[in-house]
């Protein structure tokens, strides 16, 4: 994709930018990519308003469809489009959630060419290495963050604005097990670990239960802390409904601990500070045996999303030496997921300990039936 | 008749002169990217060194599953393809449900050692001491 805002297309952003923001005149000036785009175009811009409501200078991100348009490209089906994105971050802030402030979003291809919304700008560290740097477990962050997905999970199909998300049918368990089938394509029938994690999935789904509207990327690396504290919660492009302890489940991943393993929550602390926090806000107890099975789901997840990454580059797509190496991340990621289910078959074989740590044998049984 | 230095040769110093050479002179900005260079010319070379290798550890641990001897003399696109049609029976009988109930122990040995073959030429680093 080309500049986004040109000569030619700034007097169309502003003019349009005026309108939905009730403003007499706004000026953009645009300040280059942000990173942490692999699937989204992050431009930083700045926003000078005059008039209407939301008059002044607002510091502001800029975020793209990419490849332009209104379509989500097939591979990047994992992703909803930037109108149902925008959706999810007014339900998000609404609740109280501290996502980027939405400020507005645009369907019209007039004027840049591809859908976008604008949102505010948040300051504050990301990348998850600098995250999770740290002498002491950071416990009240790892609270903080159990308490934001809390709020977070109060929304679900029935909060307004969310009408075009759609609802998993039969079950969050296993419309994630279809969608990582498909996003896997034959490497499904070709790659006997990924076979294996399916069929897991699918002997282990639960039944469907509570509903919420879940944010799909919730996990160190996706959040900004500044001064040890959280600023802003990022990256909402792969939100939908599903089962609340999906969220938890990623969270927790090794995948996301930046090498801090021994703070299973995101690298930050242990499971009981996010546990807790989510029980405070979320009105509804952690079920740690679906937390478990949702981790089995995050790292076929994750899989299959590396894989949908690195065929952007092998099909020509969009070449990109971070992409190919992310497909080549799948044998990691694999033995991230074996080691979880033996982890959890160890526990079948001593079910005194399971209390806190994976499924029963006999609610796995129950399952299959 | 044989060109030398051959690819892998040739690969070795490219990698190295980049890693001594270059990789300590790069500014900030392109950091991350000279690191990811790097790391692919690993894979890269571990690959032309060892693709054989770890066919061979793969096709051990699925004739073990399938309680069959591994045929030893095979290589390269042979060895392969061999390794691909046994993953494949294995991926079809895994969906059919034949590992429900039985055989998840052998099976999830079988798939521990087909992990470690790739993280071999992947990312040795996370290979089991």
């Amino acid at each position: 994709m080309g500049a986004l805002i040109d000569g030619e297309s700034r007097p169309r952003l502003e003019s349009w930018l005026a309108g939905a923001t009730g403003a007499t005149r706004v000026s953009v000036a645009d300040e280059g990519t942000l990173g942490g785009g692999a699937i989204s175009l992050n431009l930083a811009v700045t926003l000078d308003i005059d008039g209407g409501p939301q008059a002044g200078r607002h510091a502001c991100v800029l975020r793209a469809q990419p490849g332009g348009g209104s379509a989500v490209a097939p591979s990047m089906k994992a992703s909803i489009s930037k109108a149902q994105e925008f959706a999810v971050l007014r339900a998000a802030f609404g609740a109280g959630v501290a996502a980027p402030e939405p400020i507005a979003s645009c369907g019209d291809p007039a004027v840049l060419g591809a859908d976008f919304y604008i949102m505010r700008r948040a300051e504050g560290i990301g990348a998850g290495h600098k995250v999770v740097k740290s002498d002491q477990p950071q416990r009240g962050l790892a609270r903080e963050l159990g308490r934001q997905l809390g709020r977070l999970h109060r929304a679900g199909p029935d909060t307004p604005g969310l009408e075009d998300l759609p609802v998993p049918n039969p079950s969050p368990a296993l419309d994630c097990v279809h969608a990582y089938r498909d996003w896997l394509g034959d490497l499904a029938v070709r790659d006997a670990v990924l076979a294996w994690g399916l069929r897991w999935l699918e002997i282990h789904a639960p039944p469907p239960g509570d509903l919420v509207l879940c944010h799909r990327d919730y996990r160190t690396g996706n959040y900004l802390v500044k001064d040890g504290a959280l600023t802003a919660i990022l990256d909402w492009e792969f939100a939908g409904f599903s089962d609340p302890m999906e969220d938890l489940g990623w969270f927790c991943a090794r995948s996301w601990r930046f090498g801090r393993h021994d703070r299973e929550a995101g690298g930050l602390a242990g499971r009981e500070d996010f546990y807790a926090g989510y029980e405070e806000t979320s009105g509804r107890r952690v079920d740690p045996q679906a937390v478990a099975y949702w981790e089995t789901a995050a790292y076929m997840r994750w899989a299959a999303i590396a894989v949908l990454q690195g065929r952007r580059h092998t099909s020509g797509e969009e070449p990109s030496l971070e992409l190919a190496l992310t497909g080549r991340m799948l044998p990691e990621i694999e033995l991230d997921l074996l080691r979880h289910i033996r982890n959890l078959g160890l526990t079948v074989a001593s079910p005194v300990e399971s209390a806190g740590a994976g499924l029963s044998g006999d609610a796995s049984e129950e399952r299959v039936a | 008749m044989r060109t030398s230095p051959d690819a892998q040769e040739l690969l070795s110093i490219v990698a190295e002169t980049f890693r001594t050479d270059l990789l300590p002179h790069i500014p900030p900005a392109q950091r991350y990217t000279a690191l990811m260079i790097a790391n692919a010319l690993g894979i890269v070379q571990r690959e032309l060194a060892g693709v054989d290798e770890a066919g061979h550890a793969m096709l051990a641990a699925l004739a073990l599953l399938y309680g069959e001897d591994a045929d030893d003399s095979l290589s390269g696109t042979e060895l392969r393809q061999r390794v691909e049609a046994l993953q494949h029976r294995l991926c079809i009988e895994i969906a059919a449900g034949d590992f429900d109930h039985d055989g998840q122990d052998v099976l999830m040995e079988c798939l521990e050692e087909i992990v470690q073959a790739r993280l071999g030429i992947a990312n040795p680093k996370l290979l089991r001491g």
